[in-house]
């Protein structure tokens, strides 16, 4: 009877509970929202586009001097509605009602209303576990948009994220708008994350700035799935004393390209 | 003798032992379907009653220390499954499991719905710190860990464990009644027949 107790618990675990999340996404589905609530991130979507149209300034300016330019990289995904949270307080995550059945796998990356959620870190057939960039354990490669300085956006575990900078004296400001930076290998690049709230430029060993997500990840209702394939290696060269990123070594993503 | 050729001659499903296995799986159920979802008023400030924790009281509180242990290393595999295998969950609740068939023992509480929730919410605090200790020792050992420093981790330790403490306390006897009410009746109706 133990042993048989001990076997089961342990096969789930090995599937990453697959099986209660299917479950639990079955039980949910009466509670699951309808379309109509998107109204309540009608906010959102307005600071979404206003930090886009930021960016794509800051990209047209650049674009005059850069020869080489490469397209953001986002596709159009999937629409997933948020039915679950952590099933524990030290990890922060959201379960999707989306799976491999509408074809999400590991690696992809999530959007809410507002930008930047996480990534995909376990599918079941019809749900899909996400890794809140609010984790302590979430590394996000970002950039300052108006004066790209470089930086690693890292969550402290209170739907509060810091943005530890590369630079002894960054250029950075109250209101700037952080995107993702394409030194990122694990998200596409230019995806908005949030606006500066406070600055520390004191902190050791990096200076630090604390960042408003503009995604509203506590009352989080819908995301968008967007199919990406994280890189293994990067052309452009990686800055020195660049922090290893996104919450993985590149050799513990467990995708390796052929 | 005869009613021991009672008991064999009913059909599997009809079995005390089995329907008592089978409500025991199904109040495991019930809380892993509960762990991640957050039901308004079950919520206090982003953090949901710890249901495993409770059922692990639950059930240690009139068994002995092994089944307390099994019963914690089961429930944390489980956990393990539903969040990820870093730091483990076995580690706490065999702590909780082990911890709990050993206070029954001295008798310094009755088992009461107050002791039951007084005996969760220490309980809690402790789950939390094993949790804690794993991340700390984490940090400290490896050189590449994620985590953030000591402090924060203290600090986030104090505000998870309280409020997990005083959630799962006030639910406690939500779980704990029904499934204390049964288990009794299951073994009052196997030493009868």
């Amino acid at each position: 009877m133990v042993t048989l107790a001990v076997s089961s618990a342990w096969l789930l675990r090995a599937s990453d509970g697959a099986l209660i999340y299917e479950a639990y996404n079955w039980l949910t589905r009466p509670l699951q929202p309808g379309l109509s609530r998107e109204q309540q991130f009608e906010n959102s979507y307005i600071l979404e586009l206003q930090q886009r149209i930021v960016e794509l300034e800051n990209q047209n300016r650049s674009l005059q001097t850069m020869a080489d330019y490469e397209a953001a990289a986002v596709r159009e995904g999937v629409r997933a509605a948020v039915i679950g949270r952590a099933a524990d307080h030290w990890w922060q995550q959201i379960v999707l009602n989306r799976g491999s059945r509408q074809g999400v796998t590991v690696g992809h990356v999530v959007t809410g209303p507002g930008g930047l959620i996480g990534r995909v870190i376990a599918v079941s057939p019809s749900t899909s576990r996400v890794l809140l960039i609010s984790d302590p354990t979430s590394r996000v490669g970002a950039k300052v948009s108006r004066s790209r300085a470089m930086g690693v956006v890292r969550g402290q575990s209170n739907n509060r994220v810091v943005i530890e900078f590369f630079e002894k004296l960054p250029d950075v400001k109250t209101g700037d708008v952080i995107v993702t930076s394409s030194y990122s290998r694990l998200f596409p690049q230019d995806i908005p994350i949030g606006r500066i709230e406070s600055i520390d430029l004191t902190k050791s060993p990096a200076p630090e700035a604390v960042i408003q997500l503009s995604s509203p990840l506590p009352i989080l209702e819908w995301a968008m799935v967007h199919p990406f394939e994280p890189q293994e290696t990067v052309d452009a060269p990686v800055l020195p004393g660049a922090a290893p990123e996104n919450g993985a070594i590149p050799e513990n993503t467990g995708r390796v390209r052929p | 003798m005869t009613s021991v050729a009672r008991v064999s001659s009913r059909p599997l499903w009809r079995q005390p032992w089995a329907v008592n296995s089978m409500v025991t799986i199904a109040s495991v159920l019930v809380c892993l379907l509960l762990l991640p979802s957050r039901i308004p008023g079950m919520e206090l400030l982003g953090v949901a009653p710890h249901w495993l924790l409770i059922w692990v009281v639950a059930w240690s509180i009139k068994r002995n220390q092994w089944q307390g242990a099994v019963a914690g290393l089961v429930l944390g595999l489980l956990q393990d499954a539903m969040t990820s295998p870093h730091p483990t969950h076995t580690l706490s609740l065999i702590v909780v499991g082990v911890l709990t068939a050993r206070l029954q023992k001295q008798r310094y509480l009755q088992e009461d719905i107050v002791s039951v929730a007084l005996i969760v919410f220490a309980m809690a605090v402790i789950a939390e710190t094993v949790l804690a200790l794993q991340i700390s020792f984490n940090q400290l050992v490896s050189a590449d860990s994620l985590y953030p420093p000591l402090g924060s981790i203290w600090l986030y330790h104090q505000r998870i464990a309280l409020s997990s403490a005083i959630l799962s306390s006030l639910w406690a006897p939500a779980l704990y009644y029904p499934l204390n009410r049964w288990w009794d009746r299951y073994s009052s109706d196997s030493s009868t027949l």
